[in-house]
C-alpha cells in the first residue's frame, strides 16, 4: 500500500475517534498521535479501527514507542507488507 | 434541606420530528403540521406499521456539527445536542463548535438527569450485529460506555463539565416526565441550584422497531398524517417517534441573581405506580399522579387550564386516561381543555414526556392550544373537553402534563406560565 494511502486511512479514523475537532487534511507525519485527541479510550476504538481498516491484528503494547502520525504509518507499513 | 424554593425553566433544547428547535416546532405545531410520514430509516415493507415521527436526515448531523461533537450513538447524540442547546440559551454557555464547559461555580452545582427508556438502541444494535457476525472477540473495545444506559447523561456532564451529579431514569414512557420531576424536587429542596433535565429516545433500529410491531401497539393507518389520533373512535395506536429534549431547571433565586430569562415555572409533579400490569393501564393509578401532582403545587383541580394528555392513540390508554381525567377533575367540577401532542411527534416514548412539557411551555408562553388535528370523530366514551381539530387562542396559565408508562409508572407535573 502506498504510504500517501495510508495516511490518508489514518487521518479518515482519527476523525472517527479524535476527542477534539482539527483540519485532518493538514495532519502530517510529524504530528503526535496524542496532540489529536486521542485519549486513552479513543485510542482503544483507534487500535480497533486501524484492526479492521488494514486487516491486521497487533497488541496495543507493540505501540510503544510509536507517538507520531508518521511512525504509525511506517509500523502499518511492515505489518501489511510483511 | 427543608427549604422550598420556586423553580423556573431558563433554557430549552429540541430536537424532533418538527425540527431541531422550539421555534420551528412552535410554528408546525400552531400549523397543524404533522411531523408523521412513512418510515425512511428502515425498510418500511417488512413492517406492519410503516408510520414513523424521525427527525429530518440533515437535523442531527447539522447539530452536532455546531456543537464540534462527533457522533457515537444516535440517543446519546441528541442528548447532548439538546443539553447544549439548553445551555446556550439559558446564557451558560457560548454557542460553537468544540463549546467550553459553564463557568466554574455555575457548573458545580448544576446535575445532569435524564430519561430513556432504552439508552443507546443504536450502539446496541451496532454491538448484537457484531456479536451475531463476529463473536464476542471481535467487538468494539468501547462496546460497554458506547452501550450503558447512563451515557445519555454522563456525556452530557462530560461534555460541558456539570459536576452536580448526573443519572438517567427509566421508567419507559414516563422516563423524562419523571427525570423533570427529579430535577424540580432536586431544586425545589435546595440539594442543587441548577438541573438539566430532559430524555432522549431512537428506537428505529431493526430488532427494536420489530419488537414494537410485532406487540401490535402500532397504528397501520396508510395515511401517515392521519395514523396518531388519541381520542379518535377510529384510533389503532400510536406512531413511534424519536427525538430529544432539555430543560435547564433553576432556583428563581439563582436564575433573577444571574439576570436569566425566565420561559416557566414548574409548579407541581406528582407520581405513582400501577401495582397491577405490565402493559395494561390502570385509572387508579394515573389519577394518583395527577392529584399527587396537584398537591405538590397546592392547586385545587380548577386551576389547571388544559392537559397535555399522554394519548397515545391506543385504544387502552386514551379510554383509561380519559376517566382518569374525568375522576380527578369531574368531582371538583373542572372541566380543562384536553390534548394529545402525539399526533405532531409520533410517540417518543422516554423522550416523550419532555418534548411535550416543551409544547406545554411554548404553549403557555404564547397563550395558543394547539388542539388534536385527528379528532374526526371523537370517542363517546372519553368524557372529558377535548380540543377540536385546530390551533386556538386561549388564554391558559396552567397546564397539566401526564406521561404513563409500560411497567405501571405514571407521572404528571404541573407547568405554569412565569408570574413575577
Amino acid at each position: 500500500m502506498e504510504r500517501s494511502e495510508i495516511i490518508h486511512r489514518l487521518r479518515s479514523i482519527m476523525a472517527r475517534t479524535a476527542t477534539t475537532q482539527h483540519d485532518w487534511e493538514r495532519v502530517g507525519e510529524t504530528d503526535t498521535i496524542a496532540s489529536l485527541g486521542i485519549d486513552s479510550l479513543a485510542m482503544l476504538d483507534f487500535v480497533y479501527d486501524i484492526q479492521q481498516e488494514f486487516a491486521v491484528q497487533f497488541e496495543a503494547h507493540e505501540l510503544v514507542g510509536v507517538s507520531t502520525v508518521g511512525q504509525l504509518a511506517t509500523f502499518l507499513d511492515a505489518r501489511t507488507t510483511a | 434541606m427543608n427549604e422550598r424554593r420556586r423553580v423556573v425553566v431558563t433554557g430549552i433544547g429540541l430536537l424532533s420530528a418538527l425540527g431541531g428547535d422550539d421555534e420551528r416546532m412552535v410554528e408546525r405545531l400552531f400549523a397543524g403540521d404533522s411531523g408523521v410520514g412513512r418510515l425512511r430509516s428502515l425498510d418500511a415493507a417488512k413492517f406492519k406499521s410503516q408510520n414513523a415521527a424521525e427527525l429530518a436526515p440533515d437535523v442531527l448531523p447539522t447539530a452536532l456539527a455546531a456543537l464540534g461533537l462527533r457522533a457515537t450513538d444516535r440517543t446519546t447524540d441528541m442528548a447532548l445536542v439538546v443539553a447544549g442547546q439548553a445551555l446556550v440559551a439559558a446564557g451558560l454557555l457560548q454557542a460553537g463548535p468544540a463549546a467550553p464547559a459553564a463557568p466554574g461555580s455555575l457548573a458545580e452545582t448544576t446535575a445532569v438527569v435524564f430519561g430513556t427508556g432504552n439508552g443507546p438502541s443504536h450502539a446496541l444494535q451496532e454491538s448484537w450485529d457484531a456479536y451475531a457476525q463476529k463473536g464476542g472477540r471481535l467487538l468494539r473495545p468501547t462496546t460497554v460506555p458506547r452501550c450503558m444506559a447512563n451515557a445519555v447523561s454522563s456525556m452530557a456532564s462530560i461534555q460541558f463539565g456539570l459536576r452536580g451529579g448526573n443519572y438517567v431514569v427509566v421508567s419507559s414512557c414516563s422516563s423524562s416526565t419523571v427525570a423533570i420531576g427529579t430535577g424540580y424536587r432536586s431544586v425545589l429542596h435546595g440539594y442543587a441550584d441548577r438541573v438539566l433535565c430532559g430524555g432522549s429516545e431512537s428506537m428505529f433500529t431493526d430488532a427494536l422497531y420489530s419488537s414494537w410491531d410485532n406487540l401490535g401497539v402500532m397504528s397501520k393507518h396508510q395515511e401517515p398524517t392521519r395514523a396518531s389520533r388519541p381520542f379518535d373512535v377510529d384510533r389503532d395506536g400510536f406512531v413511534l417517534g424519536e427525538g430529544a429534549g432539555a430543560l435547564l431547571l433553576e432556583s428563581l433565586d439563582a436564575a433573577k441573581a444571574r439576570g436569566a430569562t425566565i420561559r416557566a415555572e414548574v409548579l407541581g409533579f406528582g407520581e405513582s405506580s400501577d401495582g397491577t400490569h405490565i402493559t395494561r393501564p390502570s385509572k387508579e393509578g394515573q389519577a394518583k399522579a395527577m392529584l399527587q401532582a396537584l398537591r405538590s403545587a397546592g392547586l385545587p383541580p380548577g386551576a389547571i387550564d388544559f392537559v397535555n394528555a399522554h394519548g397515545t392513540g391506543t385504544k387502552a390508554n386514551d379510554a383509561t386516561e380519559a376517566e382518569a381525567i374525568a375522576m380527578v377533575f369531574g368531582s371538583a367540577g373542572a372541566e380543562p381543555w384536553v390534548a394529545s401532542s402525539k399526533p405532531f411527534f409520533g410517540h417518543l416514548l422516554g423522550a416523550a414526556g419532555v418534548v411535550e412539557t416543551i409544547a406545554c411551555i411554548r404553549q403557555l408562553e404564547l397563550g395558543r392550544l394547539h388542539g388534536n388535528p385527528n379528532l374526526e370523530r371523537p370517542d363517546p366514551a372519553c368524557t372529558v373537553r377535548l380540543c377540536g381539530r385546530t390551533a386556538t387562542t386561549q388564554p391558559v396559565r396552567i397546564a397539566m402534563k401526564n406521561s404513563f408508562g409500560f411497567g405501571g409508572g405514571n407521572a404528571t407535573l404541573i407547568l405554569g406560565r412565569y408570574e413575577a
